[in-house]
């Protein structure tokens, strides 16, 4: 070594490191951004179109090239040689200025809504991934599978009629399954529903329903309904949600007068000395960690109370079918109890 | 029934399994309970008076008690590490003098005396048999001590009142709380320890401890920690504190890999695991005296003789690999100078030196036999008297002459303590990545499992080594 310093080694150390951070750290990092632009390819962006105008086009809206132009992220230009071929193609067609589906393309639509949607539900039921990356994984997914794969997919998960959202699969032949239920801002107070659906874009909303933890499938009570705010009762706890966050959420509402159990609770709240019977599990609670629970005896009308409180706060140990099972917070919140 | 029929039925299944929704393992489990319940209710008698023994829920709320919890577990796994590694000693000098100091020598004269050529008799008996007697003696005795305790307070229920007390502070990280477990098994071999992640049953969870087990420093790396540190750091404070604070920088090792083992799971769990099932439960069983005989019995086939055997066959190729190196000669120099000479530079770069990395090369199947071919190397690149010759390792009686050979081989307390930190952070040992791979059936969690290590010890201890020279 006849020029060493430790100066001048530990700067080149910095660089290489620097160097390694800027192209590899995750999602911003130059190399996923190049890999990524490499494979957005015209089918891509045909197949981004498709969708979009899919999804306006369902919910009573028009578009003109304009507001495709804002909403897809790519360059105009390309939108553009895309939206030409499409017509050519037969995939769509003008209507003055607004662009519509044509036969053809909203088959093609809803196959490629089939994919996203199954992709999601795979990735809920069979990976570990958080909810927060289901939908960017299930929007690159969706133009990889082709038709068989994407049967075989899902006769793999058994055919579901809903993703994790509640949105409705699209069937092989096209069929898609009914979703009940109005905007959380439109029910009035003292309405008791069921949310059935849970909008995962955009993504800000989306984190904000996350992190209050209202679980898919549970049943509410409208309690406040105004301008300003939303506040219902679930599973023995209180949610206050702003209206634009709220509308995020489709709730059915129960029209016959079903027996409302007003003391359903989450097991999370269970104190020391108190007993339950367990009501259920929330669909929430997904794939392995379901059928683990189930299998384990977490299952309706099982009696359930806390045999071990942990001195760091969790897990707690219940003692379920003459045995006792940690389980950790997030898991205790995911099971209906009834408070003897 | 010909193959239209067969389509229908399962195009008409398939469209039932529609219509019937998501709810369908749900009910059939219920099912299944509610008629157990029923079964139960007319068949079995309960005796209401016994109901779950009152002495359980006892020992359990002191054990998980806020109080007493902790104490008395860092009393109990303190106790039986400081039993492994103080009780090893004794058995281990026995076996050492017994393999190394008598029998090697009365096979090297029964090989003379037969006239067995000079290559064959150092390959076989100065290469193989050493490696394989220096890990028996060194390996054997603190395995047959620290499994059997292991198993008993596993087998006594505890263990999991461990993993429950400790839960949380692994969910931070993204790990399960039995990976406390596996992590003490990991100081008594890792290759045992990752064996034991098989009662983690969630497949993420499972993957970051078998991954992360190599921070816990084993037996094998324990010895040389003692040594290094009484040797160099020992010797820099005055000698009325010197056993203790050299006991204090072993501890903080152990301590720094433990701090690693919680980065990195906590890192793995963010990055590239985080795509794999992630599931928890962990069952309190109750808790019953341990079948003592039984127990030592199995842990000690099941545990440390599969162990050492393992450890057997990787280190009787390590043993003859050194001795080849040391005693073939390519132009004037042997490969194995000639390898340190070319890693110098680097290993200079992380405050190490040629012998430290070739050493660590040669002895990737068993760590205990890594002072001692440093030992050989120093002596041979050198040319200090002493030692038993090319390719022969050896360790000497004394601190003080150990400590002589090697700062004659140039070390300082820099080399020292790096040397300590890569031996926390280097590849597993041959065996764990045998049993990685076993374990999880992946070439590319092996290879990952292996380098990982090996990278970040780079790291550290070049960052070590340039700020040590920048402001010591």
């Amino acid at each position: 070594m006849n020029n060493y310093n430790p100066i001048s080694a530990l700067i080149i150390f910095f660089v290489i490191v620097a160097l390694l951070f800027v192209f590899f750290r995750p999602i911003k990092g130059w190399f996923w951004i190049l890999r990524k632009n490499f494979k957005n390819n015209e089918k891509t962006i045909i197949e981004d179109i498709l969708k979009q105008l899919y999804h306006f086009e369902n919910s009573g809206n028009k578009v003109d090239m304009k507001t495709l132009v804002q909403v897809l992220d790519y360059k105009n230009t390309r939108i553009v040689e895309a939206i030409n071929k499409m017509t050519i193609n037969d995939l769509i067609y003008f209507e003055s200025d607004i662009l519509k589906l044509s036969e053809t393309g909203r088959e093609y639509a809803l196959r490629i809504v089939r994919v996203h949607r199954l992709w999601e539900r795979y990735l809920a039921d069979k990976t570990g991934f958080h909810k927060t990356e289901w939908h960017d994984r299930a929007e690159m997914m969706e133009h990889k599978l082709n038709h068989d794969e994407t049967n075989t997919l899902a006769a793999h998960l058994g055919n579901p009629k809903f993703d994790p959202h509640g949105d409705p699969i699209p069937t092989k032949t096209g069929k898609v399954a009914q979703v009940n239920g109005v905007e959380l801002p439109l029910l009035q107070v003292n309405t008791i529903g069921r949310i059935t659906h849970i909008e995962d874009e955009p993504e800000v909303i989306y984190k904000q329903i996350l992190a209050e933890n209202i679980h898919i499938g549970s049943l509410i009570r409208v309690i406040e309904n105004n301008n300003t705010r939303i506040t219902f009762q679930s599973e023995g706890e209180e949610f206050k949600l702003a209206p634009i966050v709220a509308a995020n959420l489709t709730v059915s509402p129960i029209e016959k007068e079903v027996v409302i159990e007003d003391n359903i609770a989450r097991l999370s709240s269970l104190d020391e000395e108190e007993t339950a019977k367990i009501i259920g599990i929330s669909k929430e609670s997904r794939g392995e960690s379901r059928r683990r629970l189930l299998d384990l005896g977490f299952v309706k009308g099982a009696k359930i109370s806390i045999d071990l409180m942990n001195p760091l706060g969790e897990p707690h140990a219940y003692l379920i079918k003459g045995t006792s099972i940690a389980l950790r917070k997030d898991q205790a919140a995911k099971i209906l109890i009834k408070k003897d | 029934m010909n193959q239209k029929n067969i389509d229908n039925i399962i195009e008409l299944s398939n469209e039932l399994r529609w219509q019937i929704g998501d709810d369908f393992h749900d009910n059939l489990t219920e099912g299944i309970y509610a008629d157990a319940a029923d079964i139960v209710k007319d068949t079995v008698q309960v005796d209401h008076s016994k109901k779950r023994f009152r002495l359980d829920s006892k020992i359990d709320k002191i054990v998980t008690s806020k109080t007493f919890g902790f104490p008395i577990m860092f009393l109990i796994l303190g106790t039986v590490l400081w039993l492994t590694i103080v009780g090893a000693n004794y058995p281990s000098s026995l076996l050492a003098n017994l393999l190394l100091d008598n029998i090697h020598p009365l096979l090297k004269s029964g090989a003379a005396s037969i006239g067995m050529p000079w290559w064959l008799d150092g390959f076989l008996i100065d290469g193989v048999y050493l490696a394989v007697a220096w890990v028996i003696a060194v390996m054997l005795p603190p395995m047959a001590i620290f499994f059997p305790m292991f198993t008993l307070l596993e087998d006594f229920g505890y263990l999991p009142r461990v993993a429950f007390n400790l839960d949380s502070l692994f969910k931070k990280s993204g790990a399960h709380g039995k990976q406390a477990l596996t992590m003490s098994m990991g100081f008594g071999c890792n290759a045992a320890g990752v064996v034991a992640t098989r009662i983690i049953d969630s497949p993420r969870e499972r993957l970051i401890a078998i991954i992360t087990n190599n921070f816990s420093l084993c037996n094998g790396r324990w010895p040389t920690q003692i040594l290094i540190a009484t040797i160099f750091i020992g010797a820099v404070v005055p000698s009325s504190i010197s056993s203790f604070v050299s006991l204090l920088a072993v501890i903080g090792i152990a301590v720094l890999g433990m701090a690693f083992m919680f980065t990195v799971s906590w890192a793995l769990s963010k990055t590239v695991l985080k795509g794999e099932v992630s599931t928890f439960n962990l069952e309190l069983p109750p808790y019953r005296p341990p079948r003592f005989w039984k127990t030592i019995y199995t842990s000690l086939i099941d545990r440390t003789l599969i162990v050492l055997w393992r450890a057997i066959v990787f280190a009787a190729p390590a043993g003859a690999v050194i001795w080849l190196i040391s005693n073939i000669y390519i132009g004037n120099e042997s490969i194995a100078s000639w390898a340190i000479s070319s890693m110098d530079g680097f290993g200079f770069l992380l405050g190490l030196n040629g012998v430290i990395l070739l050493a660590y090369i040669v002895a990737i199947p068993a760590n205990e036999i890594v002072i001692p071919t440093i030992l050989m190397l120093t002596v041979m690149v050198t040319g200090i008297s002493g030692g038993e010759g090319a390719g022969v390792m050896f360790e000497l009686d004394s601190m003080n002459a150990t400590g002589d050979v090697l700062r004659a081989g140039g070390w300082t307390l820099l080399t020292a303590i790096n040397l300590m930190l890569f031996s926390l952070l280097h590849n597993p040992c041959s065996t764990t990545i045998y049993t990685i791979y076993k374990e999880t059936k992946s070439a590319k969690w092996t290879i990952f499992a292996s380098i990982m290590p090996v990278i970040l010890g780079f790291v550290v201890t070049f960052l070590v080594a340039q700020f040590w020279r920048l402001f010591i």
